[in-house]
């Protein structure tokens, strides 16, 4: 136990448990972190990494508990330190920033204010001097205009900078130890890039001993210099980082690496007939302002948008949140009204028309949300919720044929057919997904619009829902809209690419031509932060 | 933000028309002039006679809403609908069936009201937050279960056991004030600390318990986590950070009554004989006084909606995310 | 006997009828058998839920009314006797006032304490000899049985131990079949099973003694305080349950076409819903109460006893507390409504052309329902406790109508007496805040389990 001294942090075989059934959550989870390198805990949701993190800092909620185990800081092993002890360790010698910025930031105080706070809890600053010092943190994070961010509420702030800010809170007190748990998961993925630059850059500066926690390959393969990956509340394999990248040694690490986009293969475009054609189309939310609530202004959500999807093509439209990508799914749909422009399919003219005349391409037209959860009615059986489009749009089955159906479509999505009398809270998100799917193919429709379908969903999940959407579109000949902010599923999926910023087309073209040849800015600064196995 | 105001005062019209149409035809529609007339003379006296002069003496003996015998403006002016209902509009509140001028006592009326109601309000939400907090801090102990188990019973207790434990222990068995009465000048906090003092008891059940929900919501929030990471301690986080965020929704959330402390408590009055707005109430419900309970009506409906402006200005005010427009 | 079926008692069989088959439907849904589940795996909520089917187990029983064939009149009886006409008493029994073994039949003349022998007031009357003198006269219905005064305590404690031992069989009868069948159940049935034992042990007690003195005492009428409280047990529940349920109808229907069909409708609805809580809500119901009542006298016709005279302003009653108080549910409804109609299965049934009343049904109602089933919960106690508030002002339920307000009013300002008279406020008190309280914990354990927030702070925990 010599080494114990010289590093910053040493775990040695933490164990958590729930308090109420006793059921292990960590099962002897052991790392050391070094000075000046960046050490990355990957994981799937539930595999206890962040878990880890907390009981580090002994944050745990109260229904976990620490059963046993070390964790050496400089020697001294935090769990046998008293409470008032250990809030002396915290953001002094440890510091800690979280996902969503904007919820880990209180509401009420002003960004300087809260960093403040830890200087006043650490340190002898005060007024001016305390001010100045939270300026000067605030310009070395990257934050432009320190002196008025001052003053700034977290929700003034963009999404970056409210994550910068969380930063400098951790480094106020200049600590020998950062926890970064998912630090960059909520933010779109050019800021992304631009938060791991800092924390790269302040981790060599301040020789920063970082344990990095994310479930997002790309994010490891740039950033971290060794690797663990979590499995079930243990690490079943640690490597540097290269390593672990070129000679993964679990089958499992092996299909986490695979997700990450190979830029060398494409989908070869097929020149087919055009199923839907968009031209111009604009969807356009009014602003309204002063006594009378006159519209004075339109939100464009989206602007003008012209483009054309082949029988059984895959188009893939990228952007980041609030681009409109979602809106212009929804306006397809005619879900929301659109201000302008025609929508074709098959020819015919489909924009704004009345529910009745509708339905007939209600039948050709599926969509796939995105969040599983929220997308079956909870208190129907999934067989329920599958016969739903098949009732309403009178495909003309009786009971029997339709659970037949129904039999059929789960087996197809690759669930047992006896899941069709059970409820959707007994299903986890991908199968959910699955599920999701089969209601979509139950109309038997030309054209699914899929909404962001894998982003709720664990890398290695993701990669057998996009693999079953892409056997489907072999079958059934089905053309698919695809909707997403990751670049990263593109090349195996998509035939064409167009990259939507603020509710306009940036860039539109074959997906090889759009990722090896980007002309446009944005869509070179998006490709700019997608992580490669290949270099 | 003045614009908004503006379009919530415009926002007001057409409720209160509504409370208007409302009121007048519970009042004289579904329940005639006529109908009034032989319940406030009583069986005995009914005569067509007595009915048409009683009409007369309270100003029920017009049309309901267009009067065919008056000339030109008349047609309007000259009906119940016109005299009774719209003059309320103009504040004009007329005179009691016992003849009395409605608007005076009103203004009279209404500060012995304010002396309860504000005092009760005030030390009541301040009372419930400390004990609110204390139980906050022992949360997830034996104490916070016995705790919320008490103010359960608090709330179980139906508001007249209160006046009337109250009065039967602190005024007449340890006789520390006068059972009821009121003083406007000299010793009015004698006749004050009582009601004070009941209102506060009956509302710390339901308050306490409240609010300590709102502090146990703001707790499980993510800037809590992030407090403790900084290595704040405990009751420096429930005081920074906790109680600043659970305010808004307290302060915010009793804002809509602050304008209807003019009226009073109806119980609190009639049992300790305070000449207030609330006893005003109880008597005119007592004796069937309708001109009073549509006045009533009317001053509440605005005290109401004055409430609910203010509430919204101070989500401003106290909650620097919330931008009026 | 003649069986008289009042407004009141048809609405609530139905109602219950109703609850029953709601809570059978609902069993289909596991989601909703889960959350049940939860509120039963509690001590905490088997007891209250015990003490509130005790309420209502009361309140039905006191709801099978009849009025009693009178005896034939003697003097009559040689005129008329080849008619073969009965007449009917004009009280109205039920039969509670059965079970309880003529506890409200045993009228004293005035006031008189818990177990008390004598009357509570002085009175001039004749001694042995037959000298005028004032004293405190002895009660016609307490303590007959007793020759000596002194003996009273050790009396009602042997009678107590009676009682007792026949409350324990009568228990080991009711509960016995109860284990057989679900003592294999994950719930904490036992605790129920206390709570069923200390019923009713304390009923047998209750009606055992109550032959023998008056437990409550009696009140200024000389009527026996415990009957009066258990007739308002009645009264309290019918309240309760009653003036939700009128109210429900109303708030659903507004609170969901405003949160899906937004717009000019949600306009409206908003708008109706903002005017009437506008309106300070005692004084709309005072009046609303006020001008029934009038109704009422102005029609003395419509009604052939005063029970029904009664029973129709209770009514009014529940109808004007409806229609007064939907809006809160309302409000809570269209938000809901409004999350779900953005939530993904709503757009999915959009997408599959699903019309607008199948949405509604389908996929809207059934996941608001929590929010109705908390709100019912909730609102209960709260009317329980309006109840009394409106009774003392007068405009509550009608004074011939046995209910705890009217107790309370009445006794006002008995306690400021010299002694005071405590017992008529304890015995309303108690039966209150006994159900109250039950029906507050009860609630706090539905919302828990219902309200998907305090769900996910569960999950998160």
């Amino acid at each position: 136990m010599s080494g114990h001294d010289t590093l910053p942090m040493r775990v040695t075989d933490l164990e958590v448990a729930l308090v109420e059934t006793g059921e292990p959550i960590l099962k002897g989870v052991s790392f050391d972190l070094h000075p000046g390198k960046i050490f990355a805990l990957v994981g799937e949701s539930g595999s206890g990494k962040s878990v880890t993190s907390l009981a580090a800092m002994r944050l745990l909620p109260d229904a976990l508990a620490i059963t046993g185990g070390a964790v050496h800081v400089d020697g001294q092993d935090l769990f046998e330190l008293s409470e008032s002890t250990m809030q002396r360790v915290r953001g002094r010698r440890v510091a800690m920033i979280f996902q969503n910025a904007m919820s880990a930031l209180n509401p009420v105080q002003s960004a300087g204010q809260q960093v403040a706070e830890t200087l006043r809890l650490h340190t002898r600053l005060r007024g001016e001097a305390l001010r100045e010092r939270v300026v000067q943190l605030f310009a070395e994070v990257g934050i432009p205009d320190p002196q008025s961010r001052y003053s700034f509420y977290p929700h003034q702030l963009s999404g970056g900078q409210q994550q910068r800010v969380m930063i400098a809170m951790a480094l106020a007190c200049e600590p020998d130890i950062l926890i970064a748990d998912e630090p960059t998961t909520a933010l779109d993925v050019t800021i992304q890039e631009q938060v791991l630059e800092l924390i790269r850059q302040l981790t060599q500066t301040r020789k920063l001993a970082v344990l990095l926690i994310t479930h997002d390959m790309g994010v490891v393969r740039n950033t971290a210099d060794e690797v663990a990956v979590m499995y079930r509340g243990e690490i079943i394999e640690q490597a540097g980082v290269e390593d672990f990248f070129h000679n993964p040694q679990q089958a499992y690490s092996r299909r986490l690496i695979d997700a990450l986009p190979d830029l060398t293969q494409f989908q070869t475009v097929a020149a087919e007939s055009p199923l839907l054609q968009l031209d111009e189309v604009k969807v356009y939310f009014p602003i309204r302002k002063g006594v009378l609530q006159r519209v004075v202004d339109y939100t464009r959500a989206v602007d003008g948008i012209s483009l054309s999807i082949g029988r059984g093509e895959t188009y893939a439209l990228v952007g980041e949140s609030g681009s409109g990508k979602s809106t212009l799914g929804r306006a397809i749909l005619n879900l929301d009204e659109i201000a302008g422009g025609t929508i074709l399919f098959a020819g015919q003219a489909i924009q704004s028309l009345p529910r009745k005349q509708m339905l007939p391409y209600r039948k050709k037209i599926q969509v796939i949300f995105q969040n599983p959860f929220s997308s079956m009615n909870p208190r129907l059986t999934v067989g329920e919720v599958i016969a739903e489009g098949m009732v309403s749009l009178g495909l003309g089955l009786n009971a029997t044929q339709r659970q037949e159906r129904i039999e059929q479509l789960l087996e197809r999505v690759q669930l047992p057919a006896d899941y069709s009398q059970r409820y959707p809270h007994e299903f986890s998100g991908g199968e959910l997904q699955r599920v999701a799917i089969a209601r979509a193919l139950a109309v038997e429709p030309e054209l699914i619009i899929c909404d962001e379908p894998t982003s709720a969903l664990d890398v290695s999940i993701r990669a057998e829902v996009l693999e079953l959407l892409q056997q489907l579109q072999r079958e059934f000949g089905v053309s698919y809209l695809f909707i997403t902010h990751d670049l990263s599923i593109i090349p195996t999926l998509a035939h064409h690419v167009g990259v939507m910023q603020e509710g306009k087309l940036v860039e539109q073209g074959s997906a090889e031509q759009i990722l090896t040849r980007p002309q446009h800015a944005y869509t070179k600064a998006l490709l700019a932060s997608v992580p490669r196995i290949d270099n | 933000m003045f614009a908004y105001i503006v379009r919530r005062l415009l926002y007001a019209i057409p409720i209160l028309i509504g409370v208007n149409l409302l009121t007048f035809m519970l009042f004289f529609v579904v329940n005639s002039p006529d109908d009034m007339a032989v319940s406030q003379l009583g069986e005995k006296y009914v005569t067509p006679q007595a009915i048409a002069a009683w009409k007369e003496k309270n100003g029920y003996d017009k049309p309901l809403f267009i009067n065919g015998a008056a000339e030109g403006a008349g047609a309007i002016t000259e009906t119940i609908f016109f005299t009774k209902s719209l003059k309320l509009f103009a504040f004009d509140f007329g005179r009691s069936e016992s003849g009395r001028d409605i608007t005076t006592d009103v203004s009279t009326r209404m500060w012995p009201s304010l002396a309860v109601a504000l005092p009760t309000f005030i030390v009541g939400i301040w009372v419930n937050i400390c004990v609110a907090l204390l139980v906050v801090m022992f949360h997830a102990t034996r104490l916070d279960r016995w705790a919320v188990f008490l103010f359960v019973s608090l709330m179980s207790i139906s508001y007249l056991f209160y006046i009337i434990g109250g009065q039967f222990l602190v005024a007449k068995t340890w006789k520390l004030v006068p059972i009821s009465g009121f003083q406007a000048e000299g010793q009015a906090w004698k006749f004050l600390i009582l009601p004070v003092l009941v209102g506060v008891v009956a509302g710390i059940g339901s308050g306490a318990r409240w609010y300590r929900t709102l502090f146990l919501e703001e707790a499980n929030q993510d800037y809590v986590r992030t407090a403790r990471a900084k290595g704040a301690s405990e009751i420096s986080i429930l005081f920074r950070h906790i109680l600043p965020n659970a305010l808004i929704p307290i302060l915010t959330g009793v804002v809509v009554l602050i304008p209807s402390l003019f009226m009073g408590s109806l119980l609190i009055e009639s049992f300790f004989g305070i000449p207030g707005l609330g006893s005003y109430m109880l008597d005119a419900i007592k004796s069937q006084d309708f001109a009073i309970v549509r006045s009533m009506v009317f001053i509440g409906s605005i005290l109401y909606i004055l409430g609910l402006i203010l509430t919204d200005i101070s989500y401003t005010w106290a909650d620097p995310r919330v931008r009026l427009s | 006997m003649k069986p008289l079926l009042l407004w009141s008692d048809a609405l609530v069989f139905l109602l219950v009828i109703a609850l029953v088959l709601f809570f059978y439907q609902l069993r289909r849904d596991p989601l909703t058998r889960e959350r049940w589940a939860q509120v039963f795996s509690s001590r905490l909520g088997m007891v209250t839920f015990t003490v509130i089917l005790t309420y209502v187990g009361i309140a039905l029983l006191d709801s099978l009314h009849f009025r009693k064939a009178l005896d034939a009149p003697v003097a009559a009886a040689d005129q008329q006797s080849v008619t073969a006409e009965v007449f009917y008493d004009n009280q109205v029994t039920s039969v509670l006032d059965i079970m309880l073994g003529g506890m409200g039949e045993r009228f004293e003349r005035t006031y008189s304490a818990p177990f008390a022998l004598q009357s509570f007031e002085k009175q001039n009357m004749k001694n042995a000899q037959g000298r005028a003198i004032r004293d405190f006269p002895p009660l016609e219905h307490a303590g007959q049985h007793l020759t000596d005064p002194q003996d009273k305590w050790p009396d009602v404690l042997a009678k107590t131990l009676v009682s007792l031992l026949w409350g324990l069989l009568i228990c080991a009868v009711w509960i016995a079949p109860q284990w057989l069948w679900l003592r294999r159940s994950p719930h904490p049935w036992y605790a129920s099973w206390c709570a069923q034992a200390v019923v009713i042990c304390l009923g047998v007690w209750m009606v055992s003694i109550s032959r023998y003195y008056h437990i409550l005492g009696t009140d200024q009428g000389g009527t026996d305080v415990l009957y009066q409280s258990l007739k308002g047990v009645r009264t309290g529940v019918l309240l309760g349950t009653l003036a939700t349920l009128i109210m429900l109808p109303i708030a659903v229907t507004l609170g969901v076409m405003a949160g899906y069909f937004k717009g000019w409708v949600d306009d409206l609805v908003q708008y109706l819903y903002t005017t009437l809580s506008s309106i300070p809500g005692i004084l709309l119901i005072a009046a609303s109460v006020l001008l029934f009542q009038v109704y009422i006298d102005l029609n003395p016709d419509f009604f052939s006893i005063g029970m029904e005279k009664a029973d129709a302003r209770f009514l009014a009653l529940c109808f004007i507390l409806g229609v007064t108080s939907w809006s809160s549910l309302c409000r809570l409804i269209r938000a809901e409504t409004l999350k779900i109609s953005q939530l993904g299965y709503v757009q999915a049934a959009h997408a599959f052309g699903v019309s607008h009343a199948r949405i509604l049904g389908r996929h809207i109602l059934p996941n608001v329902v929590h929010i109705i089933l908390i709100t019912f919960v909730l609102d209960f106690s709260a009317l329980v406790l309006a109840e009394a508030v409106l009774s003392y002002i007068g405009v509550g339920i009608d004074p011939s109508m046995g209910s705890w307000g009217n107790m309370i009013n009445g006794a006002r300002s008995e306690l400021s007496r010299q002694p005071p008279v405590w017992w008529t406020l304890s015995g309303a008190f108690f039966f209150m805040f006994a159900l109250v309280l039950a029906a507050n914990l009860f609630s706090d354990l539905v919302r828990d389990a219902f309200d998907p927030r305090s769900v996910s702070r569960r999950s998160q925990a």
